[in-house]
Protein backbone atom coordinates (compact mmCIF):
# COMPACT_ATOMS: atom_id res chain seq x y z
CA UNK A 1 0.00 0.00 0.00
CA UNK A 2 3.21 2.29 -0.26
CA UNK A 3 2.07 5.33 -2.62
CA UNK A 4 5.20 6.06 -4.63
CA UNK A 5 5.97 10.10 -5.75
CA UNK A 6 3.38 10.41 -8.85
CA UNK A 7 0.04 9.29 -7.51
CA UNK A 8 -0.65 12.33 -5.25
CA UNK A 9 -0.28 16.04 -6.42
CA UNK A 10 1.86 18.38 -4.30
CA UNK A 11 -0.83 19.93 -2.23
CA UNK A 12 -1.91 17.16 -0.94
CA UNK A 13 1.13 15.35 -0.44
CA UNK A 14 1.78 18.56 1.50
CA UNK A 15 -1.56 18.17 3.57
CA UNK A 16 -1.06 14.92 4.53
CA UNK A 17 2.81 15.69 4.90
CA UNK A 18 1.09 18.14 8.03
CA UNK A 19 -1.19 16.26 9.34
CA UNK A 20 1.18 13.22 9.73
CA UNK A 21 3.45 15.68 10.95
CA UNK A 22 0.95 16.77 14.10
CA UNK A 23 0.73 13.17 14.82
CA UNK A 24 3.94 11.89 14.94
CA UNK A 25 5.39 14.99 16.98
CA UNK A 26 2.16 13.48 19.43
CA UNK A 27 3.64 10.11 19.13
CA UNK A 28 7.27 10.97 20.31
CA UNK A 29 5.65 12.83 23.06
CA UNK A 30 4.14 9.74 23.96
CA UNK A 31 7.22 7.52 24.27
CA UNK A 32 9.26 10.25 25.84
CA UNK A 33 6.20 10.01 28.99
CA UNK A 34 5.57 6.80 28.72
CA UNK A 35 7.93 4.10 27.38
CA UNK A 36 10.06 2.74 29.98
CA UNK A 37 13.17 1.75 30.10
CA UNK A 38 12.43 -2.28 30.15
CA UNK A 39 10.58 -1.66 26.84
CA UNK A 40 13.02 -0.49 24.47
CA UNK A 41 14.53 -3.62 23.39
CA UNK A 42 10.73 -4.76 22.98
CA UNK A 43 10.59 -1.90 21.28
CA UNK A 44 13.79 -2.49 18.71
CA UNK A 45 13.25 -5.73 18.19
CA UNK A 46 9.40 -4.88 16.90
CA UNK A 47 11.13 -2.30 14.75
CA UNK A 48 13.21 -4.85 13.26
CA UNK A 49 10.85 -7.63 12.75
CA UNK A 50 8.20 -5.70 11.19
CA UNK A 51 10.22 -4.05 8.75
CA UNK A 52 11.46 -7.95 7.84
CA UNK A 53 8.02 -9.11 7.55
CA UNK A 54 6.89 -6.10 5.48
CA UNK A 55 9.05 -7.17 2.93
CA UNK A 56 7.57 -10.57 2.67
CA UNK A 57 4.60 -10.28 0.22
CA UNK A 58 2.74 -13.29 0.49
CA UNK A 59 0.64 -13.93 -2.85
CA UNK A 60 -3.44 -13.53 -3.12
CA UNK A 61 -5.90 -14.15 -5.50
CA UNK A 62 -5.97 -11.87 -8.87
CA UNK A 63 -2.18 -12.02 -9.27
CA UNK A 64 -1.89 -9.94 -6.47
CA UNK A 65 0.13 -9.70 -3.60
CA UNK A 66 0.58 -8.15 -0.04
CA UNK A 67 2.06 -7.49 3.32
CA UNK A 68 2.24 -7.25 6.87
CA UNK A 69 1.65 -3.77 8.16
CA UNK A 70 2.13 -3.51 11.99
CA UNK A 71 0.18 -1.04 13.35
CA UNK A 72 -2.16 -2.90 15.03
CA UNK A 73 0.32 -5.39 16.68
CA UNK A 74 2.51 -2.55 17.67
CA UNK A 75 -0.48 -0.39 19.51
CA UNK A 76 -1.76 -3.59 21.27
CA UNK A 77 0.82 -4.50 22.85
CA UNK A 78 2.26 -0.84 23.58
CA UNK A 79 -1.45 -0.27 24.71
CA UNK A 80 -1.48 2.88 22.65
CA UNK A 81 -2.21 3.78 18.92
CA UNK A 82 0.86 6.23 19.38
CA UNK A 83 3.46 3.67 19.76
CA UNK A 84 2.32 2.29 16.35
CA UNK A 85 2.81 5.59 14.92
CA UNK A 86 5.87 5.92 15.90
CA UNK A 87 7.16 3.20 15.03
CA UNK A 88 5.33 2.45 11.77
CA UNK A 89 6.73 5.67 10.35
CA UNK A 90 10.58 4.71 11.71
CA UNK A 91 10.03 1.66 9.62
CA UNK A 92 8.80 3.61 6.88
CA UNK A 93 11.60 6.28 6.79
CA UNK A 94 13.81 3.52 6.18
CA UNK A 95 11.88 1.70 3.32
CA UNK A 96 10.98 5.11 1.58
CA UNK A 97 14.87 6.75 2.21
CA UNK A 98 16.66 3.69 1.69
CA UNK A 99 14.37 1.24 -0.79
CA UNK A 100 12.56 3.64 -2.90
CA UNK A 101 9.43 1.58 -1.35
CA UNK A 102 6.98 4.56 -0.79
CA UNK A 103 7.96 8.56 -2.34
CA UNK A 104 9.33 10.74 -0.22
CA UNK A 105 7.18 13.51 -1.20
CA UNK A 106 4.01 11.24 -0.54
CA UNK A 107 5.31 10.14 2.44
CA UNK A 108 2.94 12.23 4.87
CA UNK A 109 0.16 10.10 3.10
CA UNK A 110 1.49 6.80 3.70
CA UNK A 111 2.29 7.02 7.23
CA UNK A 112 -0.91 8.76 7.62
CA UNK A 113 -2.79 5.28 6.25
CA UNK A 114 -0.01 2.53 7.08
CA UNK A 115 0.80 3.91 10.38
CA UNK A 116 -1.92 6.17 12.00
CA UNK A 117 -4.78 4.36 10.42
CA UNK A 118 -4.14 0.88 10.89
CA UNK A 119 -2.88 2.00 14.94
CA UNK A 120 -6.04 3.98 15.70
CA UNK A 121 -8.78 1.75 13.93
CA UNK A 122 -6.23 -1.43 15.24
CA UNK A 123 -6.25 -0.42 18.69
CA UNK A 124 -9.76 0.58 18.86
CA UNK A 125 -11.07 -2.66 17.60
CA UNK A 126 -9.01 -4.47 19.96
CA UNK A 127 -10.09 -2.87 23.03
CA UNK A 128 -13.56 -3.21 22.58
CA UNK A 129 -13.50 -6.81 21.67
CA UNK A 130 -10.76 -8.14 24.01
CA UNK A 131 -13.40 -8.84 26.28
CA UNK A 132 -14.86 -11.38 24.05
CA UNK A 133 -11.84 -13.22 23.52
CA UNK A 134 -8.33 -11.97 22.68
CA UNK A 135 -7.36 -13.74 19.16
CA UNK A 136 -10.76 -12.67 17.50
CA UNK A 137 -10.12 -9.45 19.00
CA UNK A 138 -6.45 -9.22 17.78
CA UNK A 139 -7.60 -10.84 14.04
CA UNK A 140 -10.16 -7.82 13.94
CA UNK A 141 -7.92 -5.37 15.36
CA UNK A 142 -5.46 -6.18 12.18
CA UNK A 143 -8.10 -6.88 9.22
CA UNK A 144 -10.09 -4.41 9.86
CA UNK A 145 -6.87 -1.62 10.22
CA UNK A 146 -5.77 -2.61 6.95
CA UNK A 147 -9.05 -2.73 5.54
CA UNK A 148 -9.66 1.34 6.61
CA UNK A 149 -5.87 2.20 5.61
CA UNK A 150 -6.61 0.60 1.43
CA UNK A 151 -10.00 2.70 2.06
CA UNK A 152 -8.51 5.59 2.87
CA UNK A 153 -5.76 5.33 0.29
CA UNK A 154 -8.32 4.86 -2.52
CA UNK A 155 -10.10 8.08 -1.28
CA UNK A 156 -6.48 10.46 -1.24
CA UNK A 157 -6.27 8.56 -4.87
CA UNK A 158 -9.77 9.85 -5.95
CA UNK A 159 -9.30 13.45 -4.45
CA UNK A 160 -6.27 13.93 -6.26
CA UNK A 161 -7.68 12.04 -9.58
CA UNK A 162 -4.79 9.73 -10.09
CA UNK A 163 -7.90 6.75 -9.45
CA UNK A 164 -11.52 7.23 -10.29
CA UNK A 165 -13.51 6.75 -6.63
CA UNK A 166 -16.04 3.74 -7.48
CA UNK A 167 -13.49 1.53 -9.01
CA UNK A 168 -10.39 2.47 -6.75
CA UNK A 169 -12.84 2.01 -4.02
CA UNK A 170 -13.86 -1.34 -5.41
CA UNK A 171 -10.17 -2.67 -6.34
CA UNK A 172 -8.39 -1.56 -3.48
CA UNK A 173 -11.17 -2.47 -0.66
CA UNK A 174 -11.36 -6.14 -2.38
CA UNK A 175 -7.76 -6.61 -2.71
CA UNK A 176 -7.04 -5.50 0.90
CA UNK A 177 -9.68 -7.89 2.19
CA UNK A 178 -7.79 -10.63 1.39
CA UNK A 179 -4.41 -8.76 2.30
CA UNK A 180 -6.16 -7.51 5.69
CA UNK A 181 -6.81 -11.66 6.71
CA UNK A 182 -2.52 -11.46 6.74
CA UNK A 183 -2.15 -8.87 9.33
CA UNK A 184 -5.02 -10.52 10.88
CA UNK A 185 -3.49 -13.80 11.30
CA UNK A 186 -0.04 -12.04 12.34
CA UNK A 187 -1.66 -9.90 15.02
CA UNK A 188 -3.53 -12.87 16.69
CA UNK A 189 -0.94 -15.68 16.78
CA UNK A 190 1.70 -13.48 18.29
CA UNK A 191 -0.88 -11.14 20.24
CA UNK A 192 -1.96 -15.09 21.60
CA UNK A 193 1.44 -15.89 22.20
CA UNK A 194 2.79 -13.12 24.13
CA UNK A 195 0.05 -13.00 26.03
CA UNK A 196 0.12 -16.67 27.02
CA UNK A 197 4.11 -16.61 27.79
CA UNK A 198 4.44 -13.29 29.13
CA UNK A 199 1.09 -11.54 29.60
CA UNK A 200 3.08 -8.52 31.38
CA UNK A 201 4.65 -7.71 27.73
CA UNK A 202 0.62 -6.97 26.37
CA UNK A 203 0.22 -3.66 28.12
CA UNK A 204 -3.65 -4.01 27.20
CA UNK A 205 -3.91 -6.98 29.22
CA UNK A 206 -2.77 -5.67 32.32
CA UNK A 207 -5.37 -3.65 32.91
CA UNK A 208 -7.80 -5.95 31.87
CA UNK A 209 -6.51 -8.28 34.78
CA UNK A 210 -5.74 -5.81 37.66
CA UNK A 211 -9.08 -3.93 37.39
CA UNK A 212 -10.32 -7.69 37.53
CA UNK B 1 18.77 -15.85 30.34
CA UNK B 2 15.02 -14.59 31.88
CA UNK B 3 12.19 -14.94 29.81
CA UNK B 4 12.34 -11.40 28.58
CA UNK B 5 15.68 -11.96 26.99
CA UNK B 6 14.28 -15.25 25.27
CA UNK B 7 11.22 -13.00 24.18
CA UNK B 8 13.95 -10.60 22.52
CA UNK B 9 16.46 -12.88 21.30
CA UNK B 10 14.06 -14.89 19.42
CA UNK B 11 12.18 -12.12 18.15
CA UNK B 12 15.67 -10.97 16.39
CA UNK B 13 16.11 -14.48 14.94
CA UNK B 14 12.80 -14.33 13.58
CA UNK B 15 13.39 -10.69 12.03
CA UNK B 16 16.81 -11.88 10.68
CA UNK B 17 15.49 -15.20 9.02
CA UNK B 18 12.88 -13.38 7.51
CA UNK B 19 15.33 -10.93 6.16
CA UNK B 20 17.61 -13.99 4.78
CA UNK B 21 14.56 -16.08 3.84
CA UNK B 22 11.90 -13.39 1.98
CA UNK B 23 13.73 -12.46 -1.63
CA UNK B 24 13.45 -16.73 -2.07
CA UNK B 25 9.69 -16.98 -0.61
CA UNK B 26 8.15 -13.61 -1.19
CA UNK B 27 5.63 -13.46 -4.22
CA UNK B 28 6.72 -10.61 -6.75
CA UNK B 29 3.37 -10.38 -8.03
CA UNK B 30 2.15 -6.52 -7.32
CA UNK B 31 0.46 -5.59 -4.34
CA UNK B 32 -2.95 -4.20 -3.64
CA UNK B 33 -2.09 -0.21 -4.87
CA UNK B 34 0.23 -1.68 -8.13
CA UNK B 35 -3.00 -4.30 -9.38
CA UNK B 36 -5.31 -1.31 -8.91
CA UNK B 37 -2.98 1.55 -10.58
CA UNK B 38 -2.72 -1.21 -13.35
CA UNK B 39 -6.70 -1.65 -13.96
CA UNK B 40 -8.19 1.50 -12.92
CA UNK B 41 -4.47 4.45 -13.11
CA UNK B 42 -5.17 8.19 -14.75
CA UNK B 43 -2.34 8.00 -17.07
CA UNK B 44 -3.38 11.67 -17.81
CA UNK B 45 -3.10 12.74 -14.04
CA UNK B 46 -0.28 10.91 -13.16
CA UNK B 47 1.92 12.69 -15.71
CA UNK B 48 0.93 15.78 -14.72
CA UNK B 49 1.92 14.99 -10.95
CA UNK B 50 5.10 13.15 -12.31
CA UNK B 51 5.71 16.60 -13.94
CA UNK B 52 5.36 18.58 -11.16
CA UNK B 53 7.96 16.83 -9.29
CA UNK B 54 10.18 15.94 -12.25
CA UNK B 55 9.70 12.72 -12.54
CA UNK B 56 9.82 10.08 -15.97
CA UNK B 57 8.05 7.39 -13.96
CA UNK B 58 6.55 6.88 -10.57
CA UNK B 59 8.76 6.01 -7.79
CA UNK B 60 10.94 8.25 -5.25
CA UNK B 61 11.81 11.84 -5.78
CA UNK B 62 15.53 11.03 -4.50
CA UNK B 63 17.38 7.79 -5.51
CA UNK B 64 17.54 5.24 -2.62
CA UNK B 65 20.92 3.05 -2.49
CA UNK B 66 19.00 -0.11 -2.42
CA UNK B 67 15.87 0.33 -4.50
CA UNK B 68 13.33 -2.39 -4.56
CA UNK B 69 15.22 -3.75 -1.83
CA UNK B 70 18.32 -5.16 -3.82
CA UNK B 71 21.42 -4.13 -5.22
CA UNK B 72 22.50 -3.43 -8.72
CA UNK B 73 23.63 -6.84 -10.44
CA UNK B 74 24.45 -8.67 -7.19
CA UNK B 75 20.65 -11.15 -8.08
CA UNK B 76 19.65 -12.77 -4.78
CA UNK B 77 22.96 -12.23 -2.46
CA UNK B 78 22.15 -8.54 -3.25
CA UNK B 79 18.85 -8.96 -2.11
CA UNK B 80 19.51 -10.73 1.12
CA UNK B 81 22.09 -8.19 1.64
CA UNK B 82 19.44 -5.22 1.28
CA UNK B 83 17.01 -6.67 3.62
CA UNK B 84 19.42 -8.17 6.48
CA UNK B 85 21.18 -4.16 6.35
CA UNK B 86 17.39 -2.67 6.19
CA UNK B 87 16.69 -4.86 8.96
CA UNK B 88 19.77 -3.93 11.20
CA UNK B 89 18.95 0.04 10.60
CA UNK B 90 15.43 -0.24 11.56
CA UNK B 91 16.26 -2.53 14.98
CA UNK B 92 18.95 0.61 14.94
CA UNK B 93 16.34 3.53 14.55
CA UNK B 94 13.76 2.15 16.71
CA UNK B 95 16.06 1.05 19.55
CA UNK B 96 18.22 4.09 19.74
CA UNK B 97 15.43 6.38 18.90
CA UNK B 98 13.37 4.70 22.58
CA UNK B 99 16.40 4.95 24.25
CA UNK B 100 16.99 8.43 23.64
CA UNK B 101 13.74 9.64 24.54
CA UNK B 102 13.55 7.06 27.84
CA UNK B 103 16.77 8.58 28.63
CA UNK B 104 15.79 12.14 28.54
CA UNK B 105 13.12 11.49 30.71
CA UNK B 106 14.98 9.61 33.53
CA UNK B 107 17.34 12.64 33.47
CA UNK B 108 14.14 14.95 33.84
CA UNK B 109 13.24 12.56 36.94
CA UNK B 110 17.03 13.06 38.18
CA UNK B 111 17.10 16.56 38.43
Amino acid sequence: MHIPDGFLPLWESAIFWLISLVFVARSIKWASKELDEKSVPLFGVLGAGIFAIMSMNVPIPWGTSGHMVGGPLVSIIFDSPWAGVLLITLVLIVQGLFFADGGLVVMGANIFNMGIITSFVGYYVFKMLKNVSIPVAAFAAGWTGVFLAAIACAIELAIAGTFPLDKGLMYMGLYHAVIGIIEGVITAVVVSYLSSVRPDLIKGLNKVISNG
Amino acid sequence: MDKMDKIIYGGLIIAFLISILSPFLASTNPDGLESTAEKVINEKVLHQNLEEIGLKEEGSVIPAPMPDYGIEGMGKIGEIIALVVGTMIALGLTYGLSKVLVKNKSSQYNQ
